[in-house]
């Protein structure tokens, strides 16, 4: 049943198609104003001019005739194609993916832009309570009755029952919700009314001319019998009498092949009738059994079911089956696989049971609002309109229901943009509101993916961030497109565009860098070192940028350790430290560019000025040649500080030169 | 400041004046001697015009002076049989004064680090092979045990 309910979804797709085919099937447009027996009676002569169309096909129209019986699934697709119903492929949905495929195409319902946009537009209405729709409805639900009341009174064409029905359809059909198929349905059973008098007038024809034919057979009868008594009679007599016998039996014989042929083109006329009344009664039930079939398609399951209850009513003659081909898989559908062939009755059941359906899902829809089960009310509430928009129970759901789903609603259609243009930060958020609004969505899968996808990114703008520092500007350039590709807006991205820019503007720092190197201002580099880290993408720079680094570095650490061993020893502390200072100065000449250094040599030479006159001297002599001066300046610089390494080369040093030289 | 002494040079027109002059010096340092009875540390710092700050400053400035020091052995440098002695004088402990000795120059004294001895030094300049100037160092000429 539920395989069946979903051919409901045609008109969703190609509501207008079906309207067309039953126009061009001579349904006629809905007319307004009352209906009556005479209106049939007019009728009838105009119904027979389909038949002369069925009898006398146009080769020139086919080409406008849909495929009937064919299927747009190519037959080597491997595709199960369509079943057929009246030469129109029926729309069939796959529960498993919510895809309807139809003529060809497969669409997702809750993804169809047709089928969303229906489903938009019905939320966005309001409930359709209005007293004209009230008016509607409670005709509606008269009609329904009066049919049922058909179906127990006196079978007959043109009855009181059939007649209050049909003006009620008209009355209906001035409903602007009805959308004319009222009015349809009342032509439709005035057409098929209009052929049943057509028949019955050719019947009453029929009848005339049995009556007539009845006439000349007994003429007929008589005259031959005239005719052989005399001929008898004749042969009786002698002499004259006998020639004469013979004209009077001629002039009969002419009256009676008169007659005879009279009578033969009577009987034609009225075989000739008897076909067209079975023709115009097949192509009635055709007719009708479209209207019903159009209208349980276009979801109007109240007027598909007043047609199937009516027709059994129009056509007394208890042949109620669908006109398909049994070997279809139409009529295997509408058989419900029990062998049987298709009926107005199959068709009766489906309506009740899709109104019953629809209902069922309405009831569910607001049952789940009531426990905040959005997810699940929405998906009812689409079943619900995809099958039966035009319900009562669809058309009377209350605003705030609609604005609840609507809310939830727009948040799922959100979705899969966001989705598509890989914004998972937006996919996050939606995913969280939609859980506020129903707690029992499940947004593990979401979230998870969501995350998965961000942490790709990160990885790869990590990696960015790898390759800047190594200045490896290719891979820098390969990772942020990728984390690009991956998570789109990244908010990390925006720090790789901030390094990027860095690196855009780095010339004037690496400018600054440059000439700071070249005053020897590492101090200054080394306090900035943050500003000047970009330069470090330079290869050549990034050297100069160490070195800078580590020497201030270097020295910095240098001048805590002396602090700490000249505080512990204030005699020789000092003198330790500033002998130790003025040897890396020595060593490494940069070392004496660096305030902070020269700063501490300063310091230390005062706390330990004795020792360092001492040494000074002691250069002075020993450069002067003094030796004897010199060496004993170095003493005196060792008695202050023994471990004085500087005073003790400078010693040995000179005293070698002494001992060598000629006195 | 010490002076520097100067070499002393007899003339024959001041010889009344002169033994005149010594006469009234010897007697006056009789007299002091026998007044002011010197000390043990006096004895010692046989020449008190020497000073290692002075020496320190300038040595050149005593090119030519000879001095008799006591002093304390502290260090020895050897080089050959020739020494460099660091020794501290007796009022000046703090200081090392560099002593070259000359091989022989000993005699039969046996410097021993932590001795205290009498040395005889005069301060010269010198040459080194390449025959620049090596200037003021103090030369011991004689040692004396103490």
């Amino acid at each position: 049943m539920k395989a069946i309910s979903y051919i409901s979804l045609l008109p969703l797709v190609c509501g207008t198609f079906v309207l067309s085919q039953a126009s061009a099937q001579g349904l006629g447009a809905a007319r307004k104003g009352g209906f009556s027996a005479a209106d049939v009676q007019r009728q009838a002569g105009s119904a027979q001019q389909p038949m002369m169309q069925m009898n006398q096909p146009q080769t020139g129209q086919m080409e406008h005739v849909p495929n009937i019986g064919k299927s747009h699934v190519d037959p080597n697709s491997g595709e199960t194609p369509n079943p057929q119903v009246l030469g129109m492929e029926m729309p069939l949905l796959d529960p498993s993916g919510d895809t309807m495929s139809y003529n060809g195409a497969k669409f997702d319902v809750g993804n169809n832009a047709v089928v969303r946009a229906r489903f938009e537009k019905y939320l966005l209405q309001n409930p359709d309570d209005s007293s004209e729709a009230r008016r509607y409805r409670k005709k509606m639900r008269s009609i329904i009755k009066l049919t049922q009341k058909s179906a127990r009174s006196r079978r007959e064409v043109g009855s009181q029952t059939l007649v209050e029905i049909a003006n009620g359809l008209y009355e209906m059909n001035e409903y602007i919700g009805d959308g004319g198929q009222s009015g349809a349905l009342a032509s439709a059973m005035a057409s098929a009314i209009a052929a049943q008098y057509a028949n019955r007038a050719r019947n009453r024809k029929n009848e005339k001319m049995q009556e007539e034919i009845d006439k000349l057979v007994q003429k007929t009868n008589i005259l031959t019998s005239r005719n052989t008594n005399k001929v008898q009679r004749g042969n009786n007599t002698v002499g004259a009498k006998n020639s004469g016998g013979g004209a009077p039996a001629v002039s009969n014989t002419f009256t009676i092949a008169h007659n005879t042929k009279k009578i033969g083109t009577l009987e034609a006329a009225g075989i000739k009738n008897a076909a067209e009344n079975v023709a115009a009664l097949e192509l009635a039930k055709i007719n009708f059994q479209s209207t019903i079939v159009s209208m349980l398609m276009q979801r109007r399951y109240n007027h598909a079911m007043i047609g199937a209850h009516t027709y059994r009513h129009i056509f007394s003659d208890g042949d109620t089956t669908l006109k398909l081909d049994s070997e279809s898989q139409a009529a295997q559908m509408f058989e419900g696989g029990v062998g049987l062939p298709p009926t107005i009755g199959t068709m009766a059941t489906m309506a009740s049971n899709m109104r019953r359906d629809v209902d069922q899902n309405m009831e569910a829809v607001a049952n789940m609002l009531a426990q905040n089960k959005l997810g699940e009310a929405t998906n009812n509430l689409i079943q619900a309109v995809a099958v039966g928009e035009y319900m009562e129970s669809v058309q009377t759901f209350p605003v705030e229901g609609r604005r609840r789903i609507s809310e939830y609603w727009t948040l799922r259609k959100q979705a899969l943009p966001a989705l598509n243009a890989r914004d998972y930060g937006r996919l996050e958020e939606i995913a969280s509101k939609m859980k506020a609004l129903d707690p029992d969505f499940d947004d593990s899968m979401l979230t998870s993916y969501c995350a998965g996808r961000k942490a790709q990114s990160d990885m790869h703008l990590r990696n960015a961030a790898k390759a800047l520092k190594a200045g490896d500007d290719a891979t820098f350039n390969a990772e942020i497109m990728e984390a690009g590709k991956i998570w789109p807006k990244n908010p990390n991205i925006a720090k790789g565009r901030a390094e990027l820019e860095k690196i855009d503007n780095q010339d004037p720092v690496r400018d600054e860098f440059r000439t700071l190197i070249g005053r020897k201002e590492y101090r200054t580099i080394y306090n900035e070192q943050d500003k000047f880290e970009v330069v470090a993408i330079d290869p050549e720079l990034k050297e100069q940028y160490k070195e800078a680094i580590t020497l201030i570095g270097t020295i910095d650490g240098m001048l805590t350790q002396l602090d700490v061993a000249a505080q512990q020893d204030v005699v020789m502390g000092p003198c330790m430290a500033y002998e130790m200072l003025l040897e890396r100065g020595e060593q490494d000449a940069r070392y004496k560019e660096d305030p902070k250094y020269r700063d501490a040599l300063n310091r230390y030479a005062q706390g330990a000025h004795e020792f360092t006159q001492a040494l000074e001297k002691a250069k002075r002599s020993e450069a002067a040649r003094e030796y004897g001066s010199a060496l004993s300046n170095y003493y005196r610089a060792q008695c202050l500080y023994p471990r004085s390494t500087m005073a003790g080369e400078g010693a040995k040093r000179v005293t070698e030169i002494i001992l060598k030289a000629k006195f | 400041m010490a002076r520097k002494r100067r070499s002393s040079k007899n003339k024959k027109s001041q010889l009344p004046l002169v033994l005149g002059g010594g006469g009234a010096v010897l007697a006056l340092a009789i007299g002091a001697a026998v007044v002011m009875k010197p000390s043990e540390e006096q004895k010692e710092t046989a020449d008190s015009r020497f000073n290692i700050a002075d020496y320190r400053q300038d040595a050149s400035r005593l090119t030519g002076n000879t001095y008799r020091l006591t002093a304390r052995v502290e260090n020895i440098e050897t080089l050959g049989n020739d020494r460099l002695v660091a020794v501290s004088l007796p009022n000046n402990k703090q200081e090392r004064l560099p002593l070259l000795v000359r091989s022989g120059v000993t005699g039969r004294v046996n410097l021993t680090r932590g001795d205290t001895f009498a040395f005889h030094v005069a301060c010269r300049n010198g040459q080194d092979a390449e025959g620049r100037e090596v200037k003021g160092v103090m030369i011991v000429e004689k040692v004396e045990t103490d």
